[in-house]
């Protein structure tokens, strides 16, 4: 093969075996925030139990990684009390769209 | 009765220096985490996260719950396994204090 049809051959077989993402909205997500906002919303919460520490910022962080933590904390891979109960709540869809609003700049319609 | 006082005023004024941590310090042990976490904290691979801007207390306790087992990855395990608990104190002021991460509502 020439060198431009390998190259056109591995890009077609990398898109095929990339997995497809299920690009969440950040429009969509901003309307779950509901069960979040409560704890990661507020400036200076801190968890309450089982041990005492800074609630995470989620603003501007890696969709990927918050659907990871979401996932882990579903399964009980990772182990936290209310996250489990919410996470446990969600589906993979309001995952990838709560990831999807955390990670943007979308802060929500004008008001 | 003057003597108890004194300790807890003592014990009071020492641990928190410790817990906080130092920021330049810190910065002097990250070598080792910028490869996933980036440069300057904010981290360029989608799985591993952006930890700058995060808050101190956060990425410490993040960091203990690695080194204890609770929170389990195989990458983080054998990342904080050399580390003391000053060094984790450390690298979380370090990456608290570098612009990143916002408290989003």
């Amino acid at each position: 093969m020439k060198p431009i049809s390998m190259t056109l051959f591995a890009s077609a077989l990398l898109a095929v075996a990339l997995p497809v993402q299920a690009a969440g909205d950040p429009k969509a997500g901003q309307l779950k925030t509901s069960m979040c906002a409560g704890c990661h919303g507020i400036p200076g919460w801190r968890t309450a139990y089982p041990s005492v520490y800074s609630v995470p910022k989620l603003g501007g962080q890696h969709a990927d990684y918050i659907v990871a933590a979401l996932k882990a904390y579903k399964t009980g891979e990772r182990d936290h009390p209310s996250m489990k109960g919410i996470a446990g709540s969600l589906s993979e869809q309001d995952m990838e769209d709560l990831a999807a609003y955390y990670a943007s700049s979308y802060s929500g319609p004008a008001k | 009765m003057i003597r108890p006082l004194f300790l807890l005023a003592a014990c009071l004024l020492v641990s928190p220096v410790h817990a906080k941590g130092n920021a330049e310090a810190g910065k002097a042990k990250s070598a080792a985490c910028a490869a996933c976490h980036g440069q300057v904290g904010v981290s360029e691979v989608s799985n591993f996260p952006t930890l700058a801007g995060q808050h101190r207390d956060y990425l410490y306790h993040a960091l203990r719950d690695y080194k204890s087992g609770k929170r389990k990855n195989p990458i983080m395990a054998g990342q904080v396994a050399s580390l003391s608990d000053a060094d984790m104190a450390d690298l979380a002021k370090y990456y608290s204090q570098l612009p990143g991460l916002t408290l989003k509502y």
